[in-house]
């Protein structure tokens, strides 16, 4: 029984526009799984699919073996499916602290002591945690964003394009944070733009081209892989 | 001297009241993203809530003005429910002219049943305190209390407590408090509940400060807008120094202007910021 499973997934955003075409993948229990592929492939949009941002209109997704296809966002949420989007990925005229807070809405009695665990394995966000997450850089916004897709104690925790727009330096932090969650137990699955260095911490991969998985394999084989390198790692 | 003085006054307790109203409008603009410019109705509505429970069953005004809370924010929550929310896929502007549309027609709700005659609130006539000069009026200190301990406790339900935290969070990006478990629809229903049932205590305070009639909303709205646009749309402190500085303007245009060229004060004001700050003094800059 895979942890994650998506099959058949066909989705779009407007009425006749389809960008997901039959997709399917899985994620195992402890993988770190990264999709890959061309821009329009419908990477993020694959990612909210399983979130419950955008509905499915063919096809299934089920968490544990509970079909939560029907579900909206916000009980995804309590399935324990954690999205972390792309951007606006945090509440900017909210201080960190409050954005912690928040992120619990629905499990409000275990807030604090997450918080604090929280502050310890990331003491950026203790040193800032009155000041507004609008003022922070671009590399501590996407660790208080992953922060904040913890504060549920999730299952399954989604990232779409974490290393967007950040400095090397702070790409290879943040891909080390992901690696250090991975290794306490938390399953990932990710898109990334950065497909060499997200492919080569992953269990596996996928490819996915024109709205359908065209390749699937572990990631530093995929990585390595001519073809790929050739199509889409500019390589 | 004393004339600027008393005029700073003035507008500074004019602008508290006005500050009430104006925080329940920006806070429905910050999450639902239209002006619901029915909160002059809600206004006036809560007006004569309070004004039936004063006169009627000898209410005082602690008590009245919770009523008027309770009904204004009651009857806001419905009229959202059946009239304005169904308007709501059609854009902001579609929203905004069906709020005027509802205003109009909850405005002569209020005139079916209590016509169009002046009413004023059973209350103690006290003479003017005077000192240094100026003058104040017991009542008006007493209604410039209640805005301050109003406005205090929003801003302490905004920022303590988890309902407030969610308004927030919805306010600043509704997509993302969905990841989070927070329900918009749910969030919104209480906002327009707060808000219109901060417009209702607006216009009992107001309504103090004179006499009450069906229009007493609608003379109020231009100025409760122009506090909002000039504070920033969305933005709650802003909207109360928004409301402080039109106030404040408009007593001090009285020292310059005959008292029929006050309301002209609330457009200039809307031109101005439009023209030079169009996010106003705490809004955010438009995407």
């Amino acid at each position: 029984m895979s942890l994650l499973l998506a099959k058949d997934v066909v989705a779009g955003y407007g009425a006749a526009e389809q960008i997901l075409k039959g997709a399917s993948i899985h994620v195992e229990a402890g993988e770190i799984v990264t999709v890959i592929g061309p821009n329009g492939a419908g990477k993020s949009t694959l990612l909210k699919v399983i979130a419950g941002l955008v509905p499915a209109r063919e096809g299934s997704i089920l968490l544990d073996d509970e079909d939560v296809t029907r579900f909206g966002a916000v009980d995804r949420t309590r399935t324990g499916i954690s999205f972390v989007p792309q951007e606006r990925n945090v509440f900017g005229n909210l201080t960190i602290a409050e954005n912690l807070e928040i992120s619990a809405y629905r499990d409000g009695g275990e807030a604090s002591r997450r918080i604090e665990e929280l502050y310890e394995r990331y003491p950026m966000l203790a040193g800032k945690r009155r000041d507004l997450a609008r003022t922070l850089s671009g590399g501590q916004r996407q660790i208080l964003a992953m922060a904040m897709g913890l504060m549920t104690a999730p299952k399954l925790l989604l990232l779409d394009e974490p290393t967007a727009g950040l400095s090397p330096r702070a790409a290879d932090e943040l891909f080390d944070a992901i690696v250090a969650l991975n290794r306490g137990g938390l399953p990932i699955l990710m898109v990334e733009q950065h497909a060499v260095e997200a492919l080569a911490i992953s269990a596996r991969g996928y490819v996915l081209v024109s709205g359908k998985e065209s390749a699937e394999g572990p990631g530093p084989q995929l990585a390595a892989d001519p073809e790929i390198r050739r199509l889409f790692l500019g390589g | 001297m004393s004339i600027l003085l008393q005029a700073l006054l003035n507008g500074v307790m004019n602008g508290a009241l006005i500050a009430v109203p104006a925080i329940g409008f920006t806070a429905i603009f910050a999450v639902l993203r239209y002006p619901n410019f029915a909160i002059a109705a809600y206004a006036t509505i809560g007006a004569f809530a309070a004004w039936w429970v004063n006169v009627h069953f000898g209410a005082g005004i602690l008590p009245a003005l919770l009523v008027a809370f309770a009904i204004a924010g009651c009857i806001g929550v419905g009229a959202e429910e059946t009239a304005l929310k169904q308007l709501r896929g059609a854009g902001a502007l579609t929203v905004a002219i069906g709020s005027i549309a509802l205003n109009t027609v909850l405005e002569n709700v209020v005139r079916l049943f209590f016509g169009n005659d002046l009413r004023g609130y059973d209350l103690p006539l006290v003479p003017d305190w005077r000192f240094m000069g100026l003058r104040v009026g017991p009542q008006q200190l007493q209604s410039l209390a209640f805005a301050v301990v109003i406005m205090a406790a929003v801003f302490a339900f905004l920022r303590y407590t988890r309902f407030g935290k969610a308004m927030r969070a919805v306010a600043d990006n509704s997509d993302l408090a969905r990841l989070k478990g927070i329900e918009p629809a749910h969030v919104a229903v209480m906002t327009i509940f707060l808000g219109a049932g901060l417009a209702g205590v607006g216009g009992v305070l107001i309504g103090l400060d004179a006499s009450i009639d069906p229009l007493l909303g609608f003379r109020v709205l231009l100025t409760v807008f122009a506090a909002a646009v000039l504070g920033g749309l969305g933005s709650i402190p802003g909207a109360v120094v928004g409301a402080l500085a039109i106030g404040i303007a408009e007593e001090c245009a009285l020292l310059v202007a005959p008292a029929s060229y006050r309301s002209a004060v609330g457009f200039a004001a809307i031109l101005l910021v439009l023209t030079v700050r169009p996010r106003g003094f705490f809004g955010e800059r438009a995407n």
